[in-house]
């Protein structure tokens, strides 16, 4: 009975991710895509995504939920990455400089959405949602009126022909898969980018060095528990903050690796999704609102990815109709969010009722003595 | 850590970062060569295109040029180091030279006059700057979608009606 129940109880934990597993199991054959194609992208991607979800899991251990305020630092990385396209600083050290430039206005922006999000604790995702609506507008005001009139653009390529703001696309073809390409070797026709990888796995090593630091633990402390937390002496607060703005500074990196890898910036709207899906990929590798591991982001990006690749052309072959598969897939990232939102309250909710039932039990056998 | 150390500390982290900022600046500026292999005229000395010009950076060859023509090459830093093989007459021997060039920062584009430069003229005779001339498609007006409510308000369905 047990068993069963176990069984039943790992298979609802999971149930998002079994759920891609199936997904994938049946499009991949009907795609027809190659299995050197597939895992190649898939490759690709992984280096694309990684860093950027892994950015995720700070906050998350701070029982902050999901980050959707890591657009904030992904506007920052776009910021630093125009400047530095119209400076002409190319290769690794555009990227480099990039990247510190995105880090102080990540700091800004972190501290910005940190302090937001101490006012509305327990509604942490939505309010982090709607500050990446609202700093959109501010990202907007530098970039369509400061950049080109007070911030000095100097390319055509990349102002608007009116004289101020940026273009709808800032190419970043100089920079392009410079740290991809930078050691890349080829195994069964698969390329693999070493550099990128070795920085996703030093920054993994870094999170689990930093779960095991005062502040990680102070922070996990916070997760569990703000009032016990704040009893043993951790200013919950201020440990919150940290967490965002360090993740919101790792999504600006993040967001350069990505770029950098896509070869060009959709300056208004690269940002814009890429918290929607790195939180849906997220999700779909076994994380919870209050649980995810390194684990879950490699394997999300797997199932994801693999989901992202076969869909339209398993569209395709299915209706005739590849867009068939555009929809699915943006239609399946937003459903695995829904998901996860009703499984975390479900769950909430059961272990509020299991609680409930345990002391009206207590308090029955007291009164029946 | 006291207090004044702590400052030391952060004050230190910020200047490593601003200097390998700078050095970022500076090895990773891009610059655009163009080789030009044109006659012309300098202070009255005439000079006249090899008959084939052939550019090799890093052993690759990145122009052939004839009379007239133009090529170019993309460079990081500043410091270019190109060869050339050039070939004056057709049907005659040719030569190999390397050449060494120093960037200016501040130049975006720099043309290298190869004709002028074989004929022993001064660098301000063979080395200008290029200037960009903005493409038709790059001064076409360019609309910029950002508003998230389009189409939602009274305004707009006035607009569209």
């Amino acid at each position: 009975m047990t068993e069963k129940k176990g069984l039943g109880a790992l298979i609802r934990q999971n149930s998002v991710s079994l759920m891609f597993v199936v997904i994938c199991i049946i499009c991949i054959p009907i795609s027809g895509l190659s299995p050197s194609y597939l895992i190649n992208e898939i490759v690709t991607r992984m280096g694309r995504n990684a860093f950027l979800i892994l950015s995720l899991l700070i906050p998350i251990m701070a029982g902050m939920g999901l980050n959707f305020g890591m657009t904030l630092g992904a506007m920052a990385g776009e910021i630093g990455l125009i400047l530095v396209s119209d400076w002409q600083i190319v290769g690794i050290p555009g990227m480099v400089l990039a990247m510190i430039i995105s880090v102080p206005i990540s700091v800004l922006f972190g501290l910005f959405c940190g302090k937001i999000l101490n006012m509305a604790k327990g509604r942490e995702m939505i309010t982090s949602y709607i500050i990446s609506y609202f700093m959109n507008g501010a990202y907007q005001l530098v970039v369509l009126y400061l950049m080109g009139s007070i911030i000095p653009i100097k390319h055509s390529s990349i102002k608007l022909p009116r004289g101020y703001g940026v273009r709808n696309t800032v190419s970043l073809l100089s920079m392009r898969q410079k740290l991809d390409n930078l050691v890349a070797i080829r195994f069964w026709g698969i390329k693999i980018p070493v550099v990128t990888f070795i920085i996703i796995f030093l920054m993994c090593l870094v999170i689990v060095w930093f779960r095991k630091t005062k502040l990680g633990q102070d922070m996990r402390a916070v997760g569990q528990d703000m009032a016990v937390a704040r009893d043993s002496g951790i200013n919950v607060e201020r440990t919150r903050i940290i967490s965002i703005v360090i993740s919101t500074v790792l999504a600006g990196i993040g967001m350069i690796i990505y770029l950098q890898n896509m070869g060009n910036i959709a300056t208004y709207s690269s940002h814009s999704q890429i918290g929607m899906f790195c939180i849906a990929a997220l999700l779909v590798g076994g994380a919870s609102v209050e649980k995810a591991s390194i684990g879950n982001v490699f394997l999300g990006i797997a199932l994801f990815h693999t989901m992202f690749i076969v869909a339209p052309k398993a569209g395709a072959v299915i209706t005739g109709d590849s867009m068939i598969g555009e929809y699915f897939r943006v239609f399946v990232s937003y459903a695995v969010i829904t998901i996860a939102l009703i499984m975390y309250e479900t769950n909430k909710r059961r272990a509020k009722s299991a609680v409930g039932a345990e002391l009206e039990k207590a308090q029955l056998e007291e009164e029946s003595r | 850590m006291k207090s004044g150390n702590r400052i030391l500390f952060r004050l230190g982290a910020i200047a490593v970062i601003i200097a390998i900022a700078v050095c970022m600046a500076v090895i990773g500026r891009g610059h655009t060569i163009y080789f030009d292999s044109k006659s012309g005229e300098y202070n009255g000395q005439a000079y006249t295109a090899p008959y084939k010009t052939e550019v090799y950076v890093k052993d690759e060859r990145v122009a052939k040029l004839y009379d007239g023509e133009r090529g170019m090459a993309s460079t990081m830093g500043q410091t270019f180091h190109y060869s050339l093989e050039i070939t004056p007459e057709k049907g005659g021997d040719s030569y190999t030279k390397d050449v060494t060039f120093k960037v200016p920062y501040n130049l975006d584009g720099v043309v290298i006059n190869i004709a002028a430069m074989e004929a022993g003229l001064p660098e301000e005779a063979y080395i200008s700057e290029f200037v960009p001339v903005p493409s038709a498609a790059e001064l076409e007006d360019e609309e910029v979608v950002t508003d998230e409510f389009a189409g939602l308000t009274e305004g707009d369905e006035a607009e569209a009606g």
